[in-house]
């Protein structure tokens, strides 16, 4: 095998250093190599993928150390998947970015498009790194590019979004470490199908600490109310394709950091439960509060963590079809909402402001990104044919399997709020008399790939869903069957 | 590939096609939207019989699609409408703005509702549903500028919670029953009322709230009124009665069960729901003075009686109602159209800005004459067959008596907004303002005539139309409906002979006409509106006589407590308070750094507090 | 053949009896108007007089299509309605089409004339006509409501919606239906009121305010044509209102023409007695307001109405 899953880090880690030095030979270069390397990526996510398919699941265990000493990358079909999701996107989201930074001076261009990539990059090894104390790094890289990006713009706003989050991701760093913390001196081990095996002999207290510094944390970092404060602001003030990153790629890894922590690491009863419930408050809260918002850019954030709640709620439930259908929906909830936003930054860019109100008529000026914001708007709510509908009717569909009636129709009442919300945008865009100049800024041909392939996914799936089922359905045979997981990491290694 | 899915592809290719046209050529656009409308209705109807099936794979699911009867019935109606509504379109729609967007919807609705009626299973049943319910939804606020947030906004939030409560339904169809077959939920009883009766009920919610049944009719009238005209055809004929279809879908295990006590209540309960409906939209008609709003009303009263005819259960009422499906489609298409004619020439339809038309537009005003006819329910025409059935249905065989006077109060309330209508556009003074006006062009009058001579013919042989009905009826549990060609028969061997009525009708006609109007209208000179007997003075020029505001005041008066009972105003308020309750909500997240950390916090010690009660 | 031969005869026979026994009653109301207000008034044959003098005018002018149209309506709806009421009991020469037609049918076609009037009234343009639908219309919509009631209750009472077969049914038992349910003849008697027109509930076509409402802009032939229309009306009601609670007529053993002649002389007077009713009501009474009407029939009327159907349902075992 060539490539390993140590690519996925080594690549970004290395362009990292390589891009100062060759913006010297050529200015542009801060732009193309991250997408060379996001490219790799996904160059990558597929030899992987197909070898597991075919040798099942890899155990790359770094300079030489065995586990659990050693530091390991680990490539199930779930984590496959998840990071094939994430390099996707990533270099997607890179190819919707490539012209779009053009204005800013060389200097700031080229640091952008660095944290970029290393928030991507930070997130791929928060999903394959085996071992909690990665874990920490991994989401210390991710959390420290995204500080910055979040002030990327130096505007008051932007400093003040970037510092809230600052703020609040030390409140998670701080708690993750505390429950890595109290998991080693437990279990002598870092690594995490060997904290898994040895954790029935955790005392029980012990474990529930741990726990719920684990939940806190990573609680933090998946949007889950009410630790989801930073979200709002970060998401509206970061520039746009950062925004798109981190609905679609930084909440994935964080959703996956709290299921992997839940599902693998620790045997508590009762978490499960916790998850619906703070998840379906995340989803309704979220939902209430983006009924409300004036501003677009918040409106989606809010979304997100709405979205993210259902994600929770999904894996809450716990059956095989729920995660199959969490799994679907972090997908298709990457895929969707960063349509929303590269489309949706589109439409703030040709406004005086970022207002929901003076996106009236933009449909004259825009239609194809409209058109594109519509479908996706559509696609959100869970309408078919599109990709949405799919991974909602999962979801309700395993809901109904454990009888949460209430839960089913709660979830519904909040898909209709969201409807609301999105279809006055909608009927805004399209429908009310238009106001002020024709468009300045009309999209430029990277951005028409990178946004007509996002639409092309959401319809393509949501007619012939048979195309990606199985993939998400062996992510979550491979999520749930955690014995396996140990027992193949520690015989591997 | 099946030829099922041919057809839908064909639909789906053609919206997208359309569309595409339109930024091509402006002038093709509604031209190839009804082709492609009316290559699938050949096809369709061509290849495909009664009975047909295809059962494939997807996502995992067993998905069954095919034709009984009884979705025939409906097929008839959606795309027959739908090639008259688009020939209509192509000029109706000529000149206006985003032509496009309204055609590929257009067709998108269509594919939603054909899908509807051709899926057997209930995944591929909401899954066109919400086709359906979206596409619609896009046409609704095409005109409706400033009004997005109340009008469109209205109809698509009561869409979706019908479509939530049927998606609830069938998720736990599928739980309880292990089935996502629609005949074989049927077979297991799951729509039986004895076991988990919520099930059925969110169905009929789900099928009500389409059918526009009281109080969740409120999305209806604005709805109506505010699309363009050409689709509110599509809208009101054909896309209301996927309710309907739903409904008798679910009813199928009250028609086909040996004890029907169960579903006492159910079918009492809509079967009033159907009826105050009816009222409310009749009294609600009458008071309006735009003509489209008028039309709206009536459309929401018309489908009180076909929710009252299929809850009794019974052979006419459910004939009734199916026949009423029709022939609803028939002349309510026709009106529409008619009102979208005189939009079209006169530039408004408000009956306040506009009198007196017919002498501008004698087709256009036969075809409202013929089709208003029917909507009343006069003999000869087929809107009386229709009361009938109904009236019979309740008398005879479901004893339902004081239903049956509600039914026939509104209908009888009907002829007022009836006469309204005619009177209000046609008749009355002529205006000045109007004199531009002309007939529509002959692309709008040819669709319209159809309707209305299939009203006209339905009259006395509405054997034609029972006949796929009584196929129809047998394929959701009726055993041997009996019908005639052109007579009419209750269960106590009354019967009622149309084509003789008819006949009399046409003979006296003709001879009356010939002995005694034909001399006057060669003999006569028209004199024009103002030239009338007032008190033995000819009114001068500049009077004002036209009678347009406050028609009926003496009835508002009388039934003003009637009037009372204002389900708009109940949602809205509702609506209204929930946001307040939402805004409320958002302060949670206040924006200042301090108080998402001390929330963090306070969750980390709850948690902590709390852990033994929350894990274990 | 024979059939047909008499058939049509029997047609016209039944036509030409209703348009003299209507116009024969329309004068014998003014003339008895006339008497109470101690007035000598017209003779009975005024009303064929004024016919007379209106066939023999020339119409020059004309308010349209609809306006043309409207006389014709009102005969379609005269003729149709009188060939399906059962004029005599079994009688050859007058049994039309009685059985090819039920009760509904005869509710919703007896609408049929005055929509067309309505119609043609619309069309002059003149707002007294259209005040005057308006009013008639709400009417209508007031004392259907009990007349509906009562024939509801006879359809339970009896089993049928067919009224020759509760002719058929009162002559085998003998008893009226007045006697079996008299609530809904109150009810029916009193929504009679309303579907003559007489006051109070004249408002209509109220000479004095509305210039004689809808048929304000009709003259000469074609008014002569709305006024036999009118006269044959109030023929045909009377007779349903007879066949409906008075036991029809013609239910004698005598054979022939004798039958037939004693048959009609019973018919008139009955109808005759009945017709009395709301002309004296009328003589008594002021007019009412359209509100006020309306709110009358959805009272009382009604109310027996809806006792009629709670007497027939007790009468037929459904309940008590």
């Amino acid at each position: 095998m060539v490539i390993t899953p140590v690519h996925y880090i080594i690549a970004p880690l290395i362009a990292a250093f390589a891009i100062p030095l060759l913006t010297k030979i050529h200015k542009d270069a801060a732009r193309v190599v991250p997408g060379i390397v996001l490219f790799y990526n996904v160059i990558v996510s597929f030899v992987l993928m197909k070898h597991i398919r075919e040798h099942g699941m890899i155990s790359e265990v770094l300079a030489g150390w065995q586990a659990p000493w050693g530091i390991n990358l680990v490539v199930t079909p779930f984590t496959g998947y998840l990071a094939s999701m994430v390099s996707i996107l990533g270099f997607i989201i890179w190819l919707y970015g490539f012209r779009f930074k053009r204005t800013l001076k060389g200097g700031e261009i080229k640091f952008y498009e660095i944290l970029q990539m290393m928030m991507i990059a930070g997130s791929i090894g928060i999903i394959i790194t085996g071992d909690i104390f990665n874990l920490f790094v991994f989401i210390e890289i991710v959390g420290i590019s995204a500080f910055s990006l979040t002030a990327f713009y130096r505007s008051r706003d932007g400093a003040e979004a970037g510092f809230k989050y600052l703020l609040i991701g030390g409140f998670a760093s701080a708690f993750l470490l505390l429950g890595i913390i109290i998991i080693y001196t437990q279990t002598g081990s870092l690594n995490m199908a060997q904290i898994a095996e040895r954790m029935p002999d955790v005392p029980q207290q012990m474990k529930i600490i741990a726990l719920i510094f684990f939940l806190v944390a990573l609680g933090i970092e998946a949007e889950m109310f009410p630790l989801n404060g930073w979200a709002p602001d970060a998401y509206s003030q970061a520039p746009t394709p950062t925004s798109a990153t981190f609905a679609a790629v930084v909440s994935v890894a964080g959703v996956y950091a709290l299921i992997r922590v839940v599902y693998t690491m620790f045997d508590v009863e009762g978490v499960n439960n916790y998850l619906m419930i703070m998840g379906f408050v995340s989803m309704l809260i979220a939902e209430i509060a983006a009924i409300s918002q004036k501003n677009l850019k918040r409106m989606l954030a809010y979304s997100s963590m709405g979205q993210i709640g259902l994600v929770l709620i999904a894996f809450g439930i716990g059956s095989k079809l729920a995660v199959f259908g969490a799994l679907f929906l972090m997908l298709n909830h990457g895929v969707i909402k960063s349509l929303l936003f590269m489309t949706g930054s589109y439409f703030i860019y040709n406004t005086e402001d970022k207002k929901i109100k003076s996106l009236n008529g933009i449909y004259k000026k825009l239609p194809f990104v409209s058109f594109l914001f519509g479908l996706g708007a559509l696609a959100l709510i869970g309408f078919p044919p599109f990709s949405g509908f799919w991974s909602k009717f999962y979801i309700l569909m395993s809901a109904a399997d454990e009888k949460y009636i209430f839960l089913i129709i709660g979830i519904l009442l909040v898909t209709v709020i969201e409807l609301t919300y999105y279809l006055r945008v909608v009927g805004r865009i399209f429908f009310a008399k238009e106001e002020g100049e024709p468009a300045s800024h009309k999209p430029s041909v990277n951005a028409i790939i990178a946004m007509s392939s996002l639409a092309l996914f959401i319809i393509v799936i949501g007619v012939y869903p048979d195309l990606i089922m199985p993939h998400i359905q062996s992510a979550a045979e491979a999520l749930l069957d955690k014995s396996n997981y140990i027992q193949q990491i520690l015989s591997l290694n | 590939m099946e030829i099922i899915a041919i057809i839908l592809l064909i639909l789906l290719v053609g919206s997208f096609l359309t569309y595409f046209v339109d930024s091509f050529n402006k002038k093709w656009t509604g031209t190839t939207a009804f082709l492609i409308v009316l290559i699938t209705a050949g096809i369709f109807f061509t290849k495909i019989k009664s009975g047909y099936q295809f059962n494939f794979q997807l996502a995992g699911l067993d998905l069954q699609w095919g034709l009984t009867d009884y979705s025939y019935y409906f097929v008839y109606i959606i795309l027959g409408l739908s090639v008259l509504a688009l020939l209509y379109s192509i000029k109706y729609m000529e000149g206006k703005a985003r032509l496009g967007y309204f055609y590929g919807s257009f067709i998108l609705t269509v594919l939603g509702m054909l899908g509807v009626v051709i899926s057997q299973d209930f995944v591929s049943l909401f899954f066109f549903w919400e086709i359906m319910t979206w596409a619609s939804f896009l046409l609704v606020i095409y005109n409706a500028y400033y009004k997005i947030k109340t009008k469109g906004i209205k109809y698509m939030i009561f869409s979706a919670v019908g479509a939530y409560a049927m998606f609830t339904a069938i998720v736990f169809i599928h739980v309880h029953y292990d089935t996502l077959l629609i005949s074989e939920a049927i077979a297991k009883g799951a729509f039986n009322f004895e076991q988990y009766i919520y099930i059925p009920i969110f169905l009929l919610l789900g099928f009500g709230i389409k059918a526009a049944v009281m109080p969740f009719h409120v999305w209806a009238p604005p709805a109506y009124a505010k699309s363009p005209m050409s689709f509110t055809t599509i809208f009101s004929g054909a896309m209301s009665k996927m309710g309907v279809f739903g409904i008798g879908l679910v009813f199928t295990s009250f028609y086909l069960s040996s004890n029907p006590e169960n579903f006492f209540w159910v079918r009492t309960i809509l079967g009033w729901m159907g009826g105050i409906t009816a009222v409310m939209g009749t009294i609600y008609a009458l008071i309006q003075t735009d003509a489209k709003k008028l039309l709206a009303y009536s459309s929401v009263a018309q489908l009180g009686y076909i929710i009252v005819g299929l809850s009794t259960g019974t052979q006419l009422g459910v004939m009734a109602a199916l026949y009423l499906a029709v022939i609803h489609a028939v002349f309510k298409g026709a009106l529409f159209m008619v009102a979208g004619a005189v939009e079209k020439q006169a530039g408004t339809t408000d009956m306040t800005q506009i009198s007196g038309l017919i002498r501008k537009m004698p087709y256009t005003f036969v075809v409202a004459l013929v089709s208003i006819i029917a909507l009343a329910g006069v003999p000869p025409l087929g809107g009386f067959v229709g009361k009938w059935l109904l009236y019979e249905a309740l008398i005879t065989e479901s004893n339902n008596y004081i239903l049956v006077v509600v039914v026939f109060f509104s209908s009888t309330a009907a002829f007022m907004y009836s006469y309204r209508f005619l009177f209000g556009l046609f008749l009355g003074q002529e205006e000045k303002e109007t004199e531009h006006v002309k007939e529509a062009p002959a692309t709008m009058i040819i669709p319209m005539i159809i309707l209305a001579i299939i009203a006209t013919v339905a009259g006395a042989y509405p054997g034609l139309i029972f006949e796929p009905a009584a196929k129809a009826m047998q394929a959701i549990g009726f055993q041997d409906v009996t019908w005639q060609m052109s007579s009419l028969t209750n269960v106590w061997g009354d019967t009622t002979d149309l084509f003789l009525i008819a006949m009399l009708i046409f003979a006296v006609f003709i001879i009356s006409f010939v002995f005694l109007t034909l001399k006057g209208l060669k003999k006569t000179r028209y004199v024009g509106t103002k030239d009338i007997s007032t008190s033995g003075e000819l009114p001068k020029e500049w009077e004002n006589l036209t009678f347009q505001l406050d028609f009926f005041k003496p009835f508002e008066r009388a039934a003003a407590p009637l009037y009372k009972m204002d389900m708009n105003k109940i949602w809205k308020d509702l609506g209204k308070n929930l946001e307040a309750f939402f805004g409320f909500f958002r302060k949670i997240y206040t924006g200042n750094g301090q108080t998402y950390a001390l929330y963090i916090v306070i969750f980390l010690v709850v948690l902590l507090l709390f852990r033994d009660v929350l894990f274990s | 053949m024979e059939g047909i031969f008499i058939k049509i005869l029997g047609a016209f026979l039944t036509a030409i009896l209703a348009f003299v026994v209507g116009m024969l009653y329309g004068g014998l109301r003014r003339k008895v108007i006339a008497r109470a207000q101690n007035r000598v008034g017209p003779p009975i044959h005024q009303n064929f007089l004024d016919l007379m003098k209106l066939q023999a005018k020339r119409t020059n002018i004309a308010h349209g299509f609809m306006g043309h149209m409207a006389p014709v309506w009102i005969i379609i709806a005269a003729m149709t309605v009188l060939m399906f009421i059962p004029i005599l009991h079994g009688n050859l020469w007058f049994e039309n089409l009685t059985m090819k037609g039920d009760l509904i049918f005869l509710l919703y076609m007896m609408v049929f004339g005055s929509l067309g009037m309505a119609l043609g009234a619309g069309q002059s343009g003149n707002p007294n006509s259209a005040m005057g639908v308006s009013r008639g219309l709400a009417q209508l919509v007031g004392f259907e409501i009990p007349f509906f009631l009562a024939l509801i209750a006879l359809m339970i009472q009896f089993n049928t919606t067919s009224i020759a077969v509760l002719m058929d049914h009162q002559e085998a038992t003998g008893r009226w239906i007045i006697v079996d349910n008299p609530f809904a003849f109150i009810a029916a008697l009193l929504a009679s009121l309303g579907m003559f027109r007489y006051a109070p509930f004249d408002i209509v076509g109220a000479p004095a305010e509305l210039a004689s409402g809808p048929r304000s802009e009709f003259g000469g032939k074609y008014l002569g044509t709305m006024m036999t229309g009118g006269a044959v009306f109030a023929f045909i009601k009377l007779v349903m209102y007879v066949d409906l609670f008075l036991g029809g007529a013609g239910n004698n053993n005598l054979e022939g023409l004798a039958g037939t002649a004693l048959g009609l002389v019973e018919l008139l007077v009955k109808t005759f007695l009945l017709y009395m009713i709301p002309v004296f009501i009328g003589l008594v009474t002021p007019r009412f307001r359209t509100e006020q009407a309306i709110q009358f029939f959805w009272k009382w009327p009604t109310f027996f109405g809806i006792l009629a159907i709670v007497w027939a349902l007790y009468k037929n075992g459904t309940i008590g």
